[in-house]
C-alpha cells in the first residue's frame, strides 16, 4: 500500500522544487504534445527500434505517432473487444515492414503487420532508417488510417487479462503475461517471416498472483555463464515478487531467481540497456511501494562456484521455488540500490536511458523524477566493512549459513553505486495520473538536423490521453519565474 | 439465493448526516443574486483578512465563490449507493461512514487545481466475510472518481478488524490496472450501474 501521506505539490510557478535533500541540476521542458488529443486514458508508448514511429496504446486501440512530425501516422483498431493494455514492435525487420503485437484486456494478443512496399515504391531511398518516414509524411492526408494495418493473428491461451507483451531482442520469442498468473512464451516457427505460424513453447505458472510485466534481456557481451540460453526474461508481479527465467538448453523455460525486496505489486521492470565493465546487466524494478530498485546478478568467479558446490542451494529463496529447477540452473540475484523515494504514491513507470544511463520515473503522483547513478566502486568505510565481512566469509571455514544468500557476500560483487535525484518536475500532465514514461530518439523539427536520431526525449503517457514529449536541459543558474 | 446478511442493522434515512437540502437551497440563492456575487467584495477581504492590505495572490481571485470539498459532501456522493443485496443504501446500512472519511491536506480553498488530494474512505462491510466487500469498495471508488476533480487521488479500504480478508480486498482496490479491467467486464459493469442508480 502506498504511505497514507499525499505529496503537497508545490506552488507550480517554482519549478526548481528541492523536495529531496539532492539539488537538482537538470530540469524538463516540455515540449509540443502529440497530435492529436487521444481525450481518454492512454497507458503506454513504445518507440519502433529504429524508426521514427511511437505506439501509444490506448482504449481498444493503438495510435502510432510519428516522431518527426509528432502527429498520428496510423491507427490499429477494432482488433480487441476491451482495452489495449500494451504493445510491442516486432525488431530486426526490413524498412517498410512493421509489425505490432498488441496485448489486451480481452485476453488475447493480435499480431499486426504493416507491408508497405507496394505502397511508396522508394524501397532503395530507406537506407538510412528514414525513408518509412519520408514516404509517410509526404502522403499522410492521402493515407485511410486504417488501411496499412492488418490483424493477421490472435494469440489466444490466456484466461485473463493480458498485461504485458514483449520480443525478444532476435524477434524469435514473444511473451505475454496476464492476470491469470502465468508467462507464455511464442515462438513464430514458421519457414519464412509472414508465415505467422506461432506455438506456444513455454507456459511459466510460478508466479502467485497477476503478472504486470515482462522484459527481456538485451543482447549483451557480458559473460553469462555458458550452460544457459542466450535469452533471458523477467517477470513483475502482483504477489511483490520478481522471476527471472531462462531455456536451460532443452528447451525447458525454468525460474532462476526469485527477487523478493518490494512490499508492493511490482509494476513492471526494464532491463539495464548497456551493461558496464562487462558485467551482466542489472534489472530496475519499480513498485506500488513507491521505491525504484536495482538488481545485480552475483557473478561468481569459477573457483568460488566449486568452493559453493555442498551449499544448501534453495535455503533462503522461498518456497515458491519448483523441485524440478536443477540447482545448476540458480541464480543470486541482489537488490543493489534503491533509487532515492521520492514518489508519494504508486510508481507505474520506469525508464533507463541506454545513452546516458539516467532513469526517468513516474506514476499516480503526476510527478517525473529524473536520476543520476554517481561515483564507482563506493569508497564508503560501510563498504569497506561490508567487504571485509565477505572476505572473511570468503576464508578458510566458511559455514555459508544456509538459508541467508543476502548474506554471502563475494569478493567480485556487484558495484555500488549511489542514485541521487537531478530534477523534479510535478504535475507533468496537470492534475492527472502519468501511466508512463520512455526515452526516446529525437526526429522532430525542433531538433537540430545533426542531433535528430541521437538525442535523446522523455515522452510521457497520461490518463489525460496526451502523449507529451519533453526535453532534458541543463539547469541553468537560477531558476526564476 | 441466500444473502450473506438477511438482517442487517438499518439506520433511518433521515437520521443520516447530509448536506444535500441546504446546498440546494444554496445554489439558488446564488444563481437569483448573480450579479451581487460579481459586485461584492472577494471573501478573503473579509475577516479575518481584512486587515491585510491588497494581498498580492492574485491567483484566488476567481475561486472565492468555490467551496472547498469536504467529508460530508463525499460522504453524501457515496452514501446514496444502493447496496448490491439489499434494497438500501450504504448509508443506511452504515456501511459507508462520516468519521471514516478523510481527506488530506484537509479541505481548504485550495488555489492550485494541480495540488494532489487524497480521499480516503474506510468502508464497513455489514459482515466480517461479505464476499460482496469488493464489489461495495469498487462502486465507492468509482463513484468518486467520477464525481471528484481530476486531482483527487480515491484510495477505499476495508475497516480494519471488519472483514476477514481485508488486504485482498484493499491491494484489489488499490490497483488501478484491475479496477480498469473491471469496469470492462460486463457484468460487474451492470452490478455497478444498479448501484450507483440511486446516485443522483
Amino acid at each position: 500500500m502506498p504511505p497514507p501521506e499525499v505529496g503537497v505539490e508545490e506552488d507550480p510557478s517554482t519549478t526548481t522544487t528541492t523536495t529531496t535533500a539532492t539539488t537538482p541540476t537538470s530540469k524538463l521542458h516540455a515540449l509540443p504534445v502529440f497530435k492529436p488529443d487521444l481525450y481518454e486514458r492512454a497507458w503506454q508508448s513504445i518507440p519502433h527500434p529504429t524508426l521514427p514511429l511511437l505506439a501509444t496504446a490506448h482504449q481498444k486501440s493503438v495510435t502510432v505517432f510519428s516522431l518527426a512530425t509528432l502527429t498520428s501516422h496510423s491507427s490499429l483498431a477494432n482488433g480487441h473487444e476491451r482495452s489495449v493494455r500494451s504493445t510491442t514492435w516486432k525488431p530486426n525487420l526490413p524498412p517498410h515492414k512493421l509489425c505490432l503485437v498488441t496485448g489486451s484486456f480481452d485476453s488475447t494478443a493480435g499480431l499486426w503487420r504493416w507491408d508497405d512496399t507496394g505502397a511508396g515504391g522508394d524501397a532503395d531511398s530507406d537506407s538510412d532508417g528514414l525513408g518509412l518516414e519520408v514516404e509517410v509524411t509526404a502522403s499522410d492526408k492521402a493515407r485511410d488510417d486504417d488501411k496499412d494495418w492488418e490483424l493477421i493473428v490472435v494469440l489466444d491461451g490466456h484466461d485473463s487479462e493480458i498485461k504485458s507483451v514483449a520480443f525478444s531482442p532476435s524477434g524469435q520469442y514473444l511473451a505475454t503475461c496476464s492476470r491469470d498468473k502465468s508467462v507464455w512464451i511464442w515462438e513464430d516457427v514458421g519457414a519464412a517471416e509472414a508465415d505467422d505460424d506461432w506455438e506456444t513453447v513455454a507456459v511459466l505458472n510460478e508466479h502467485e498472483g497477476d503478472v504486470k510485466a515482462v522484459a527481456w534481456c538485451p543482447e549483451t557481451t557480458a559473460t553469462a555463464r555458458g550452460r544457459y540460453g542466450t535469452d533471458v526474461l523477467a517477470s513483475a508481479s502482483y504477489d511483490n515478487t520478481v522471476r527471472v527465467w531462462r531455456e536451460d538448453g532443452d528447451g525447458e523455460w525454468v525460474c532462476v531467481a526469485v527477487l523478493e525486496g518490494h512490499e508492493g505489486t511490482v509494476w513492471g521492470l526494464q532491463w539495464e540497456p548497456i551493461s558496464r565493465d562487462g558485467r551482466f546487466p542489472r534489472l530496475m524494478t519499480w513498485s506500488a511501494d513507491c521505491t525504484v530498485r536495482i538488481w545485480s546478478l552475483q557473478e561468481e568467479d569459477e573457483e568460488e562456484e566449486e568452493q559453493e558446490a555442498p551449499r544448501h542451494a534453495w535455503g533462503g529463496i522461498g518456497s515458491g521455488i519448483p523441485s524440478t529447477m536443477r540447482r545448476s540452473l540458480k541464480e543470486e540475484w541482489e537488490c543493489t540500490a534503491t533509487l532515492p523515494k521520492v514518489h508519494t504514491r504508486d510508481i507505474y513507470s520506469a525508464a533507463w536511458s541506454a545513452s546516458t544511463g539516467r532513469v526517468a520515473s513516474t506514476g499516480s503522483d503526476g510527478t517525473i523524477i529524473l536520476y543520476e547513478e554517481t561515483g564507482d566502486e563506493s569508497t564508503t568505510a560501510d563498504t569497506h566493512a561490508d567487504d571485509e565481512i565477505a572476505a572473511a566469509e570468503l576464508d578458510g571455514d566458511v559455514p555459508m549459513t544456509n538459508g541467508h544468500p543476502e548474506k554471502t557476500k563475494k569478493k567480485k560483487g556487484p558495484l555500488k553505486r549511489t542514485w541521487k535525484v537531478i530534477s523534479n518536475t510535478p504535475n507533468g500532465h496537470g492534475p492527472y495520473e502519468i501511466n508512463h514514461v520512455v526515452w526516446c530518439k529525437r526526429y522532430d523539427t525542433g531538433c537540430p538536423p545533426e542531433k535528430r536520431g541521437i538525442e535523446e526525449m522523455l515522452v510521457t503517457t497520461g490518463d489525460d490521453g496526451i502523449v507529451r514529449p519533453w526535453e532534458v536541459m541543463k539547469e541553468e543558474t537560477e531558476q526564476s519565474s | 439465493m441466500d444473502k450473506d446478511n438477511a438482517n442487517p442493522t438499518i439506520l433511518n434515512v433521515s437520521e443520516l448526516p447530509t448536506r444535500r437540502d441546504r446546498r440546494k437551497k444554496a445554489s439558488r440563492k446564488a444563481s437569483e443574486s448573480k450579479l451581487d456575487a460579481i459586485m461584492r467584495k472577494p471573501q478573503y477581504l473579509s475577516t479575518p483578512f481584512c486587515d491585510i492590505p491588497w494581498s498580492d495572490d492574485t491567483e484566488s481571485d476567481d475561486d472565492f465563490t468555490v467551496e472547498p470539498i469536504d467529508e460530508q459532501e463525499v460522504y453524501d456522493l457515496i452514501s446514496t449507493i444502493s447496496d448490491p443485496e439489499h434494497p438500501l443504501s450504504l448509508g443506511q446500512l452504515a456501511v459507508v461512514n462520516l468519521p471514516d472519511i478523510h481527506i488530506s491536506p484537509s479541505p481548504s480553498v485550495a488555489a492550485d487545481p494541480n495540488t494532489l488530494t487524497r480521499v480516503l474512505v474506510k468502508i464497513t462491510p455489514t459482515i466480517t466475510h461479505c464476499s460482496l466487500a469488493t464489489v461495495i469498495g469498487l462502486g465507492v471508488r468509482v463513484r468518486l472518481e467520477k464525481a471528484l476533480p481530476p486531482n483527487y487521488r480515491v484510495d477505499v479500504m476495508i475497516k480494519e478488524g471488519t472483514h476477514s480478508q481485508d488486504d485482498q480486498v484493499n491491494k484489489q482496490l488499490a490497483d488501478k490496472e484491475r479496477v480498469a479491467a473491471a469496469l470492462e467486464n460486463v457484468t460487474l459493469k451492470g452490478v455497478l450501474d444498479k448501484m450507483l442508480e440511486t446516485c443522483v
